[in-house]
Protein backbone atom coordinates (compact mmCIF):
# COMPACT_ATOMS: atom_id res chain seq x y z
CA UNK A 1 0.00 0.00 0.00
CA UNK A 2 1.27 3.43 -0.78
CA UNK A 3 1.86 6.12 1.78
CA UNK A 4 -0.46 8.51 0.01
CA UNK A 5 -3.20 5.90 -0.14
CA UNK A 6 -2.91 5.43 3.60
CA UNK A 7 -3.16 9.14 4.28
CA UNK A 8 -6.32 9.32 2.19
CA UNK A 9 -7.82 6.41 4.11
CA UNK A 10 -6.84 8.09 7.36
CA UNK A 11 -8.69 11.22 6.38
CA UNK A 12 -11.85 9.19 5.96
CA UNK A 13 -11.47 7.68 9.41
CA UNK A 14 -10.72 10.77 11.48
CA UNK A 15 -13.81 10.29 13.56
CA UNK A 16 -12.37 7.19 15.25
CA UNK A 17 -10.69 7.91 18.55
CA UNK A 18 -7.31 6.48 19.51
CA UNK A 19 -7.91 2.87 20.58
CA UNK A 20 -6.52 1.29 23.73
CA UNK A 21 -4.78 -1.53 21.90
CA UNK A 22 -2.54 0.53 19.62
CA UNK A 23 0.71 -1.35 19.12
CA UNK A 24 4.18 -0.36 18.01
CA UNK A 25 6.32 -3.01 16.37
CA UNK A 26 10.11 -3.04 16.38
CA UNK A 27 12.84 -5.66 16.10
CA UNK A 28 13.90 -7.65 19.19
CA UNK A 29 15.32 -5.31 21.78
CA UNK A 30 18.00 -7.43 23.37
CA UNK A 31 19.69 -9.15 20.47
CA UNK A 32 18.53 -7.87 17.14
CA UNK A 33 17.69 -4.18 17.01
CA UNK A 34 20.33 -1.90 15.54
CA UNK A 35 21.31 1.60 16.59
CA UNK A 36 19.46 3.37 13.76
CA UNK A 37 16.26 1.36 14.18
CA UNK A 38 16.34 1.77 17.95
CA UNK A 39 16.70 5.53 17.52
CA UNK A 40 13.76 5.72 15.11
CA UNK A 41 11.62 3.57 17.40
CA UNK A 42 12.45 5.63 20.48
CA UNK A 43 11.61 8.82 18.57
CA UNK A 44 8.14 7.48 17.72
CA UNK A 45 7.58 6.30 21.29
CA UNK A 46 8.62 9.69 22.66
CA UNK A 47 6.31 11.46 20.22
CA UNK A 48 3.32 9.33 21.16
CA UNK A 49 4.02 9.81 24.87
CA UNK A 50 4.27 13.56 24.33
CA UNK A 51 0.85 13.47 22.66
CA UNK A 52 -0.50 11.45 25.56
CA UNK A 53 -1.42 8.54 23.28
CA UNK A 54 -0.95 5.11 24.85
CA UNK A 55 0.86 2.49 22.81
CA UNK A 56 2.14 -1.01 23.54
CA UNK A 57 5.61 -1.90 22.33
CA UNK A 58 5.80 -5.30 20.69
CA UNK A 59 9.12 -6.83 19.63
CA UNK A 60 9.11 -9.10 16.61
CA UNK A 61 12.04 -10.59 14.73
CA UNK A 62 10.38 -9.91 11.38
CA UNK A 63 9.18 -6.38 12.12
CA UNK A 64 11.10 -5.03 9.14
CA UNK A 65 9.24 -7.34 6.79
CA UNK A 66 5.86 -6.64 8.36
CA UNK A 67 6.22 -2.92 7.85
CA UNK A 68 4.42 -1.50 4.80
CA UNK A 69 7.43 0.58 3.76
CA UNK A 70 10.14 -1.82 4.90
CA UNK A 71 11.26 0.53 7.65
CA UNK A 72 10.75 0.24 11.36
CA UNK A 73 9.04 1.14 13.58
CA UNK A 74 5.45 0.94 12.53
CA UNK A 75 2.26 1.27 14.51
CA UNK A 76 -0.91 -0.73 14.22
CA UNK A 77 -3.88 1.40 15.20
CA UNK A 78 -7.40 0.15 14.67
CA UNK A 79 -7.22 -1.28 11.18
CA UNK A 80 -4.41 0.93 9.89
CA UNK A 81 -0.69 0.32 9.72
CA UNK A 82 1.58 3.37 9.50
CA UNK A 83 5.36 3.34 9.50
CA UNK A 84 8.05 5.97 10.12
CA UNK A 85 7.80 9.15 12.15
CA UNK A 86 6.70 11.50 9.34
CA UNK A 87 3.59 9.55 8.31
CA UNK A 88 2.80 8.74 11.97
CA UNK A 89 2.81 12.47 12.79
CA UNK A 90 0.40 13.10 9.90
CA UNK A 91 -1.75 10.19 11.04
CA UNK A 92 -2.08 11.50 14.59
CA UNK A 93 -2.73 14.99 13.25
CA UNK A 94 -5.66 13.61 11.26
CA UNK A 95 -6.98 12.15 14.50
CA UNK A 96 -6.79 15.56 16.11
CA UNK A 97 -3.56 15.25 18.10
CA UNK A 98 -0.78 17.60 17.14
CA UNK A 99 2.20 19.10 18.91
CA UNK A 100 3.06 21.74 16.33
CA UNK A 101 -0.22 23.62 15.99
CA UNK A 102 1.01 26.53 18.05
CA UNK A 103 3.91 27.28 15.73
CA UNK A 104 3.82 30.07 13.18
CA UNK A 105 4.88 29.54 9.56
CA UNK A 106 8.54 30.43 9.99
CA UNK A 107 8.85 28.21 13.05
CA UNK A 108 7.17 25.33 11.28
CA UNK A 109 9.59 25.72 8.37
CA UNK A 110 12.50 25.63 10.80
CA UNK A 111 11.10 22.62 12.61
CA UNK A 112 10.76 20.63 9.38
CA UNK A 113 14.23 21.74 8.28
CA UNK A 114 15.84 20.61 11.54
CA UNK A 115 14.02 17.29 11.37
CA UNK A 116 15.50 16.77 7.92
CA UNK A 117 18.89 17.75 9.33
CA UNK A 118 18.63 14.89 11.81
CA UNK A 119 17.50 12.50 9.08
CA UNK A 120 20.07 13.66 6.58
CA UNK A 121 23.12 13.82 8.82
CA UNK A 122 22.56 11.93 12.04
CA UNK A 123 20.61 8.97 10.71
CA UNK A 124 22.86 8.62 7.66
CA UNK A 125 25.92 8.77 9.93
CA UNK A 126 24.43 6.02 12.11
CA UNK A 127 23.82 3.86 9.05
CA UNK A 128 27.33 4.55 7.80
CA UNK A 129 28.96 3.61 11.10
CA UNK A 130 26.87 0.49 11.41
CA UNK A 131 27.25 -0.89 7.92
CA UNK A 132 30.17 0.78 6.14
CA UNK A 133 32.75 0.66 8.92
CA UNK A 134 34.24 -2.81 8.66
CA UNK A 135 34.99 -3.24 12.36
CA UNK A 136 31.54 -2.27 13.57
CA UNK A 137 29.86 -4.15 10.78
CA UNK A 138 31.59 -7.44 11.46
CA UNK A 139 31.65 -7.25 15.26
CA UNK A 140 28.26 -5.78 16.03
CA UNK A 141 25.93 -5.09 13.14
CA UNK A 142 25.96 -8.29 11.12
CA UNK A 143 25.78 -10.63 14.12
CA UNK A 144 22.91 -8.63 15.60
CA UNK A 145 20.96 -8.25 12.36
CA UNK A 146 21.15 -11.95 11.59
CA UNK A 147 20.67 -13.28 15.13
CA UNK A 148 17.08 -14.61 14.71
CA UNK A 149 17.98 -16.66 11.65
CA UNK A 150 19.86 -19.90 11.18
CA UNK A 151 22.70 -20.66 8.80
CA UNK A 152 22.93 -19.93 5.87
CA UNK A 153 20.08 -17.42 5.87
CA UNK A 154 21.76 -15.27 8.49
CA UNK A 155 24.82 -14.68 6.33
CA UNK A 156 22.79 -14.05 3.20
CA UNK A 157 20.44 -11.52 4.80
CA UNK A 158 23.20 -9.68 6.61
CA UNK A 159 25.39 -9.32 3.54
CA UNK A 160 22.42 -8.39 1.39
CA UNK A 161 21.45 -5.58 3.77
CA UNK A 162 25.05 -4.42 4.00
CA UNK A 163 25.38 -4.33 0.23
CA UNK A 164 22.13 -2.36 -0.07
CA UNK A 165 23.21 0.23 2.50
CA UNK A 166 26.64 0.61 0.90
CA UNK A 167 25.04 1.21 -2.49
CA UNK A 168 22.82 3.86 -0.95
CA UNK A 169 25.85 5.57 0.59
CA UNK A 170 27.47 5.51 -2.80
CA UNK A 171 24.45 7.06 -4.46
CA UNK A 172 24.25 9.96 -2.02
CA UNK A 173 27.97 10.65 -2.06
CA UNK A 174 28.91 9.31 1.39
CA UNK A 175 30.95 6.39 0.10
CA UNK A 176 34.09 8.48 -0.21
CA UNK A 177 33.95 9.65 3.39
CA UNK A 178 36.26 8.33 6.05
CA UNK A 179 35.06 7.49 9.56
CA UNK A 180 36.75 10.65 10.83
CA UNK A 181 34.78 12.77 8.39
CA UNK A 182 31.55 11.10 9.46
CA UNK A 183 32.31 11.85 13.12
CA UNK A 184 33.01 15.42 12.08
CA UNK A 185 29.61 15.60 10.34
CA UNK A 186 27.93 14.30 13.49
CA UNK A 187 29.75 16.94 15.47
CA UNK A 188 28.54 19.67 13.11
CA UNK A 189 25.01 18.38 13.32
CA UNK A 190 25.12 18.36 17.13
CA UNK A 191 26.56 21.84 17.12
CA UNK A 192 23.69 23.06 14.97
CA UNK A 193 21.15 21.37 17.24
CA UNK A 194 22.84 22.74 20.33
CA UNK A 195 22.83 26.24 18.83
CA UNK A 196 19.16 26.01 17.98
CA UNK A 197 18.24 24.66 21.41
CA UNK A 198 20.24 27.28 23.28
CA UNK A 199 19.08 27.54 26.88
CA UNK A 200 15.44 26.72 26.19
CA UNK A 201 13.85 23.59 27.66
CA UNK A 202 12.62 22.44 24.24
CA UNK A 203 13.38 23.49 20.69
CA UNK A 204 10.32 25.70 20.48
CA UNK A 205 10.44 26.99 23.99
CA UNK A 206 7.85 25.64 26.39
CA UNK A 207 6.19 22.82 24.49
CA UNK A 208 7.83 19.78 22.96
CA UNK A 209 7.22 19.07 19.29
CA UNK A 210 8.00 16.18 16.96
CA UNK A 211 11.46 17.69 16.49
CA UNK A 212 12.17 17.20 20.21
CA UNK A 213 10.98 13.60 19.98
CA UNK A 214 13.21 12.90 16.97
CA UNK A 215 16.31 14.51 18.47
CA UNK A 216 15.75 12.74 21.79
CA UNK A 217 15.33 9.38 20.04
CA UNK A 218 18.62 9.65 18.23
CA UNK A 219 20.75 11.30 20.90
CA UNK A 220 19.53 9.08 23.73
CA UNK A 221 20.13 5.92 21.71
CA UNK A 222 23.64 7.01 20.75
CA UNK A 223 24.44 7.86 24.36
CA UNK A 224 23.21 4.54 25.70
CA UNK A 225 24.51 2.14 23.06
CA UNK A 226 27.95 0.66 23.19
CA UNK A 227 29.76 0.60 19.86
CA UNK A 228 33.33 -0.35 19.05
CA UNK A 229 34.48 3.10 20.06
CA UNK A 230 33.04 5.81 22.27
CA UNK A 231 33.79 8.61 19.88
CA UNK A 232 30.19 9.05 18.72
CA UNK A 233 28.78 9.48 22.21
CA UNK A 234 31.72 11.67 23.19
CA UNK A 235 30.78 14.05 20.38
CA UNK A 236 27.34 14.48 21.91
CA UNK A 237 28.57 14.68 25.49
CA UNK A 238 30.59 17.76 24.62
CA UNK A 239 27.32 19.71 24.31
CA UNK A 240 25.94 20.01 27.82
CA UNK A 241 22.59 21.50 26.81
CA UNK A 242 21.88 18.47 24.62
CA UNK A 243 22.69 16.16 27.55
CA UNK A 244 20.35 17.99 29.90
CA UNK A 245 17.71 18.06 27.13
CA UNK A 246 17.83 14.25 26.90
CA UNK A 247 17.71 13.87 30.69
CA UNK A 248 14.75 16.20 30.88
CA UNK A 249 12.69 14.30 28.33
CA UNK A 250 13.67 10.97 29.86
CA UNK A 251 12.53 12.13 33.29
CA UNK A 252 9.32 13.71 32.06
CA UNK A 253 8.06 11.08 29.63
CA UNK A 254 9.89 7.86 30.40
CA UNK A 255 9.69 7.64 34.19
CA UNK A 256 10.15 3.88 34.27
CA UNK A 257 13.43 4.20 32.41
CA UNK A 258 14.71 6.80 34.86
CA UNK A 259 18.44 6.65 35.28
CA UNK A 260 18.99 4.68 32.09
CA UNK A 261 21.11 7.44 30.71
CA UNK A 262 23.85 6.27 33.05
CA UNK A 263 23.52 2.59 32.19
CA UNK A 264 25.10 1.41 28.98
CA UNK A 265 23.35 -1.39 27.17
CA UNK A 266 25.29 -3.71 24.89
CA UNK B 1 48.90 35.45 -14.29
CA UNK B 2 46.58 32.49 -14.46
CA UNK B 3 44.08 32.18 -11.63
CA UNK B 4 45.07 29.34 -9.31
CA UNK B 5 41.51 28.07 -9.02
CA UNK B 6 39.82 26.51 -12.00
CA UNK B 7 36.24 25.36 -12.09
CA UNK B 8 34.90 22.92 -14.62
CA UNK B 9 31.17 22.86 -15.06
CA UNK B 10 28.37 22.09 -17.48
CA UNK B 11 27.60 24.64 -20.13
CA UNK B 12 24.68 26.95 -19.69
CA UNK B 13 21.49 27.40 -21.64
CA UNK B 14 18.02 28.94 -21.37
CA UNK B 15 19.45 31.99 -19.65
CA UNK B 16 21.33 30.05 -16.97
CA UNK B 17 25.10 29.99 -16.46
CA UNK B 18 24.88 26.20 -16.21
CA UNK B 19 22.14 23.62 -16.69
CA UNK B 20 23.21 21.45 -13.76
CA UNK B 21 22.02 22.19 -10.21
CA UNK B 22 25.35 21.39 -8.51
CA UNK B 23 27.30 23.54 -10.97
CA UNK B 24 24.89 26.43 -10.43
CA UNK B 25 25.29 26.13 -6.66
CA UNK B 26 29.07 26.33 -6.91
CA UNK B 27 29.04 29.17 -9.46
CA UNK B 28 26.64 31.19 -7.31
CA UNK B 29 28.69 30.60 -4.15
CA UNK B 30 31.87 31.67 -5.92
CA UNK B 31 30.21 34.89 -7.05
CA UNK B 32 28.83 35.57 -3.57
CA UNK B 33 32.21 34.98 -1.94
CA UNK B 34 34.11 36.92 -4.57
CA UNK B 35 36.34 34.00 -5.47
CA UNK B 36 38.36 34.58 -8.63
CA UNK B 37 37.69 31.44 -10.60
CA UNK B 38 38.63 30.55 -14.12
CA UNK B 39 35.46 28.85 -15.28
CA UNK B 40 35.65 26.21 -17.97
CA UNK B 41 32.22 25.52 -19.40
CA UNK B 42 32.40 22.14 -21.01
CA UNK B 43 30.01 19.49 -22.17
CA UNK B 44 32.20 16.47 -21.71
CA UNK B 45 32.44 15.29 -18.10
CA UNK B 46 35.35 13.04 -18.99
CA UNK B 47 37.47 16.12 -19.54
CA UNK B 48 37.03 17.29 -15.98
CA UNK B 49 39.91 16.55 -13.57
CA UNK B 50 37.77 14.24 -11.42
CA UNK B 51 35.59 12.73 -14.12
CA UNK B 52 32.39 14.39 -12.93
CA UNK B 53 31.06 17.91 -13.01
CA UNK B 54 31.34 20.30 -11.21
CA UNK B 55 35.03 20.01 -10.38
CA UNK B 56 37.37 22.47 -8.73
CA UNK B 57 41.05 22.26 -9.60
CA UNK B 58 43.48 23.90 -7.22
CA UNK B 59 47.19 24.25 -7.75
CA UNK B 60 48.38 22.71 -4.51
CA UNK B 61 45.63 20.50 -3.24
CA UNK B 62 44.32 18.62 -6.22
CA UNK B 63 40.77 18.45 -7.44
CA UNK B 64 37.44 18.25 -5.65
CA UNK B 65 34.04 17.32 -6.83
CA UNK B 66 30.88 17.57 -4.75
CA UNK B 67 29.43 21.05 -4.07
CA UNK B 68 29.90 20.68 -0.30
CA UNK B 69 33.57 19.75 -0.73
CA UNK B 70 34.13 22.56 -3.23
CA UNK B 71 32.58 25.10 -0.87
CA UNK B 72 34.73 23.84 2.02
CA UNK B 73 37.82 24.20 -0.19
CA UNK B 74 36.85 27.74 -1.18
CA UNK B 75 36.35 28.57 2.48
CA UNK B 76 39.83 27.24 3.26
CA UNK B 77 41.19 29.64 0.69
CA UNK B 78 39.45 32.45 2.58
CA UNK B 79 36.54 32.89 0.18
CA UNK B 80 33.73 32.64 2.67
CA UNK B 81 30.24 33.91 1.94
CA UNK B 82 29.08 32.89 5.43
CA UNK B 83 31.54 35.08 7.30
CA UNK B 84 28.89 37.41 8.65
CA UNK B 85 26.44 34.76 9.75
CA UNK B 86 25.72 34.19 13.43
CA UNK B 87 26.07 30.70 14.88
CA UNK B 88 22.30 30.22 14.81
CA UNK B 89 22.18 31.22 11.14
CA UNK B 90 24.92 28.71 10.35
CA UNK B 91 22.86 26.05 12.10
CA UNK B 92 19.80 27.09 10.09
CA UNK B 93 21.88 26.82 6.90
CA UNK B 94 22.74 23.20 7.67
CA UNK B 95 19.11 22.44 8.45
CA UNK B 96 17.66 24.04 5.32
CA UNK B 97 20.27 22.47 3.05
CA UNK B 98 19.27 19.10 4.52
CA UNK B 99 15.63 19.96 3.83
CA UNK B 100 16.50 20.71 0.21
CA UNK B 101 18.41 17.48 -0.22
CA UNK B 102 15.83 15.25 1.44
CA UNK B 103 12.58 16.73 0.15
CA UNK B 104 13.23 18.74 -3.00
CA UNK B 105 16.13 17.00 -4.70
CA UNK B 106 14.40 13.63 -5.29
CA UNK B 107 11.50 15.40 -7.01
CA UNK B 108 13.91 17.44 -9.13
CA UNK B 109 15.76 14.28 -10.15
CA UNK B 110 12.42 12.72 -11.03
CA UNK B 111 11.14 15.65 -13.05
CA UNK B 112 14.31 16.15 -15.08
CA UNK B 113 15.60 12.62 -15.51
CA UNK B 114 12.96 10.01 -14.77
CA UNK B 115 9.61 11.42 -15.92
CA UNK B 116 9.24 9.93 -19.40
CA UNK B 117 8.03 12.95 -21.31
CA UNK B 118 10.40 15.44 -19.68
CA UNK B 119 13.40 13.18 -20.04
CA UNK B 120 12.89 12.35 -23.71
CA UNK B 121 11.70 15.75 -24.92
CA UNK B 122 13.96 18.06 -22.98
CA UNK B 123 16.77 16.60 -20.89
CA UNK B 124 17.98 13.83 -23.14
CA UNK B 125 17.63 16.02 -26.18
CA UNK B 126 19.73 18.80 -24.65
CA UNK B 127 22.47 16.43 -23.49
CA UNK B 128 22.49 14.45 -26.74
CA UNK B 129 22.79 17.64 -28.77
CA UNK B 130 25.52 19.14 -26.65
CA UNK B 131 27.78 16.30 -25.61
CA UNK B 132 30.38 15.50 -28.26
CA UNK B 133 30.25 12.34 -30.34
CA UNK B 134 30.33 9.46 -29.42
CA UNK B 135 29.52 10.11 -25.75
CA UNK B 136 26.18 11.62 -26.66
CA UNK B 137 24.86 8.14 -27.33
CA UNK B 138 26.18 6.75 -24.05
CA UNK B 139 25.95 9.35 -21.33
CA UNK B 140 22.35 10.53 -21.22
CA UNK B 141 21.02 7.00 -20.81
CA UNK B 142 23.69 6.16 -18.30
CA UNK B 143 22.86 9.20 -16.20
CA UNK B 144 19.16 8.34 -16.51
CA UNK B 145 19.83 4.82 -15.20
CA UNK B 146 21.95 6.14 -12.36
CA UNK B 147 19.35 8.69 -11.27
CA UNK B 148 16.59 6.09 -11.26
CA UNK B 149 18.84 3.79 -9.22
CA UNK B 150 19.52 6.64 -6.80
CA UNK B 151 15.80 7.27 -6.32
CA UNK B 152 15.28 3.56 -5.67
CA UNK B 153 18.05 3.43 -3.06
CA UNK B 154 17.00 6.61 -1.31
CA UNK B 155 13.38 5.47 -1.06
CA UNK B 156 14.48 2.01 -0.02
CA UNK B 157 12.34 0.33 -2.65
CA UNK B 158 14.24 -1.71 -5.25
CA UNK B 159 11.16 -2.26 -7.37
CA UNK B 160 10.28 1.39 -7.78
CA UNK B 161 9.02 2.29 -11.22
CA UNK B 162 8.37 5.76 -12.60
CA UNK B 163 4.67 6.39 -12.55
CA UNK B 164 1.85 8.43 -11.15
CA UNK B 165 2.08 7.09 -7.61
CA UNK B 166 5.77 7.88 -7.18
CA UNK B 167 5.29 11.23 -8.88
CA UNK B 168 2.48 12.18 -6.48
CA UNK B 169 4.52 11.33 -3.39
CA UNK B 170 7.69 13.07 -4.55
CA UNK B 171 5.88 16.16 -5.77
CA UNK B 172 3.86 16.40 -2.56
CA UNK B 173 7.09 16.59 -0.56
CA UNK B 174 8.67 19.01 -3.02
CA UNK B 175 5.71 21.38 -3.09
CA UNK B 176 5.70 21.45 0.70
CA UNK B 177 9.44 22.11 0.72
CA UNK B 178 9.11 25.02 -1.72
CA UNK B 179 6.29 26.50 0.35
CA UNK B 180 8.42 26.20 3.50
CA UNK B 181 11.34 27.92 1.77
CA UNK B 182 9.03 30.66 0.63
CA UNK B 183 7.76 31.13 4.17
CA UNK B 184 11.28 31.26 5.56
CA UNK B 185 12.40 33.76 2.91
CA UNK B 186 9.44 36.02 3.53
CA UNK B 187 9.96 39.42 1.99
CA UNK B 188 13.72 39.50 2.50
CA UNK B 189 16.11 39.83 -0.37
CA UNK B 190 18.21 36.85 0.71
CA UNK B 191 17.68 34.23 3.38
CA UNK B 192 19.83 35.96 5.99
CA UNK B 193 19.34 39.62 5.31
CA UNK B 194 20.93 41.73 2.62
CA UNK B 195 23.95 39.74 1.61
CA UNK B 196 23.81 36.27 0.10
CA UNK B 197 25.26 33.20 1.79
CA UNK B 198 25.79 29.53 0.98
CA UNK B 199 22.13 28.70 1.67
CA UNK B 200 21.13 31.19 -1.03
CA UNK B 201 23.57 29.45 -3.39
CA UNK B 202 22.04 26.03 -2.70
CA UNK B 203 18.46 27.24 -3.07
CA UNK B 204 19.32 29.12 -6.25
CA UNK B 205 21.15 26.11 -7.68
CA UNK B 206 18.17 23.83 -7.15
CA UNK B 207 15.36 26.20 -8.14
CA UNK B 208 16.84 28.08 -11.09
CA UNK B 209 16.80 25.13 -13.54
CA UNK B 210 13.20 24.50 -12.56
CA UNK B 211 12.35 28.10 -13.26
CA UNK B 212 14.13 28.50 -16.57
CA UNK B 213 14.07 25.17 -18.37
CA UNK B 214 10.59 24.68 -19.81
CA UNK B 215 9.30 21.16 -19.25
CA UNK B 216 6.22 19.54 -20.84
CA UNK B 217 5.18 18.06 -17.49
CA UNK B 218 5.59 21.14 -15.36
CA UNK B 219 3.68 20.75 -12.10
CA UNK B 220 6.68 21.76 -10.00
CA UNK B 221 7.28 24.73 -12.27
CA UNK B 222 3.72 25.91 -11.86
CA UNK B 223 4.00 25.80 -8.10
CA UNK B 224 7.32 27.63 -8.15
CA UNK B 225 5.86 30.31 -10.40
CA UNK B 226 3.05 30.81 -7.94
CA UNK B 227 5.55 31.54 -5.15
CA UNK B 228 6.41 35.11 -6.08
CA UNK B 229 9.18 35.68 -3.58
CA UNK B 230 11.13 32.59 -4.63
CA UNK B 231 10.78 33.45 -8.29
CA UNK B 232 11.91 36.99 -7.57
CA UNK B 233 14.81 35.61 -5.51
CA UNK B 234 16.12 33.52 -8.42
CA UNK B 235 15.63 36.23 -11.03
CA UNK B 236 17.36 38.70 -8.73
CA UNK B 237 20.46 36.54 -8.39
CA UNK B 238 20.57 35.95 -12.14
CA UNK B 239 20.36 39.65 -12.89
CA UNK B 240 22.80 40.74 -10.19
CA UNK B 241 25.45 38.04 -10.46
CA UNK B 242 25.07 36.54 -13.93
CA UNK B 243 24.02 39.50 -16.07
CA UNK B 244 25.63 38.22 -19.28
CA UNK B 245 23.58 35.03 -19.25
CA UNK B 246 20.25 36.71 -18.67
CA UNK B 247 20.94 39.12 -21.52
CA UNK B 248 21.45 36.26 -23.96
CA UNK B 249 18.30 34.49 -22.90
CA UNK B 250 15.63 36.75 -24.47
CA UNK B 251 17.26 36.52 -27.93
CA UNK B 252 17.45 32.76 -27.74
CA UNK B 253 13.90 32.41 -26.52
CA UNK B 254 12.55 34.41 -29.46
CA UNK B 255 14.29 32.22 -32.01
CA UNK B 256 13.06 29.09 -30.29
CA UNK B 257 9.49 30.28 -30.37
CA UNK B 258 9.74 31.23 -34.03
CA UNK B 259 10.92 27.79 -35.00
CA UNK B 260 8.56 25.89 -32.80
CA UNK B 261 9.40 22.55 -31.28
CA UNK B 262 8.39 20.20 -34.09
CA UNK B 263 9.55 22.26 -37.00
CA UNK B 264 13.13 21.82 -35.81
CA UNK B 265 12.67 18.10 -36.06
CA UNK B 266 11.29 17.96 -39.59
CA UNK B 267 14.32 18.86 -41.76
CA UNK B 268 16.37 16.26 -39.88
CA UNK B 269 13.59 13.71 -40.13
CA UNK B 270 13.20 14.16 -43.90
CA UNK B 271 16.93 14.07 -44.44
CA UNK B 272 17.30 10.95 -42.33
CA UNK B 273 14.50 9.22 -44.17
CA UNK B 274 16.00 9.97 -47.60
CA UNK B 275 19.45 8.93 -46.47
CA UNK B 276 18.21 5.66 -45.04
CA UNK B 277 16.26 4.83 -48.23
CA UNK B 278 19.31 5.57 -50.35
CA UNK B 279 21.48 3.45 -48.10
CA UNK B 280 19.05 0.54 -48.32
CA UNK B 281 18.79 0.74 -52.11
CA UNK B 282 22.59 0.99 -52.40
CA UNK B 283 23.02 -2.04 -50.17
CA UNK B 284 20.56 -4.11 -52.16
CA UNK B 285 22.18 -3.17 -55.49
CA UNK B 286 25.63 -3.93 -54.14
CA UNK B 287 24.53 -7.37 -52.96
CA UNK B 288 22.86 -8.00 -56.30
CA UNK B 289 26.04 -7.19 -58.22
CA UNK B 290 28.33 -9.15 -55.96
CA UNK B 291 26.27 -12.31 -56.02
CA UNK B 292 25.76 -12.18 -59.77
CA UNK B 293 22.02 -11.71 -59.85
CA UNK B 294 22.65 -8.65 -62.01
CA UNK B 295 25.60 -8.40 -64.36
CA UNK B 296 26.55 -5.70 -66.79
CA UNK B 297 27.72 -6.93 -70.21
CA UNK B 298 29.94 -4.84 -72.48
CA UNK B 299 28.66 -5.51 -76.04
CA UNK B 300 31.30 -3.62 -78.22
CA UNK B 301 34.37 -5.73 -77.18
CA UNK B 302 32.75 -9.17 -77.73
CA UNK B 303 35.12 -10.49 -80.49
CA UNK B 304 38.24 -10.46 -78.28
CA UNK B 305 36.76 -11.55 -74.99
CA UNK B 306 36.22 -15.30 -75.51
CA UNK B 307 39.97 -15.87 -76.10
CA UNK B 308 40.88 -14.01 -72.98
CA UNK B 309 38.31 -15.86 -71.00
CA UNK B 310 39.41 -19.29 -72.26
CA UNK B 311 43.00 -18.58 -71.47
CA UNK B 312 42.08 -17.56 -68.01
CA UNK B 313 40.05 -20.67 -67.48
CA UNK B 314 42.88 -22.92 -68.64
CA UNK B 315 45.25 -21.30 -66.25
CA UNK B 316 42.86 -21.99 -63.44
Amino acid sequence: DSLLGEVLVVELNTAEPWPENATLYQPLREDQILLSDCASSLAVQAYLRMCGLPVRVCCRANAEYMSPSGKVPFIHVGNQVVSELGPIVQFTKAKGHSLSDGLDDVQRAEMKAYMELVNNMLLTAELYIQWCDDTTSSEITRPRYSSPYSWPLNHILAYQKQWEVRRKMNAIGWAGKTLEQVYEDVSQCCQALSQRLGTQPYFFNKQPTELDALVFGHLFTILTTRLTSDELSEKIKSYSNLLSFCRRIEQTYFEEMNGLIIIVQT
Amino acid sequence: MAAPLQLYCWRGDHGLPSVDADCLTVLAYAKFAGAPLKVHKITNPWRSPTGILPALKTREEGSFSQPSKIIIQLRKQKYNADYDLSAKECADTLAFVSLLEEKLLPALIYTHWVDAKNYVDVTRRWYAENIPFPLNFLLPNRIHGRQLERLRLVRGDPTLEPGEQLEKELYHDALECMTLLSQRLGSQKFFFGDSPSSLDAYVFGHLAPLLKIKLPNGKLQQHLNSLDNLRQFCTNILVLYFPSESREAPAKKVSNHADGGDFDNEPHKRRNQILSVLFAVGAMLGYAFLSGIITIKHTPARLEEPHVDEEEEEED
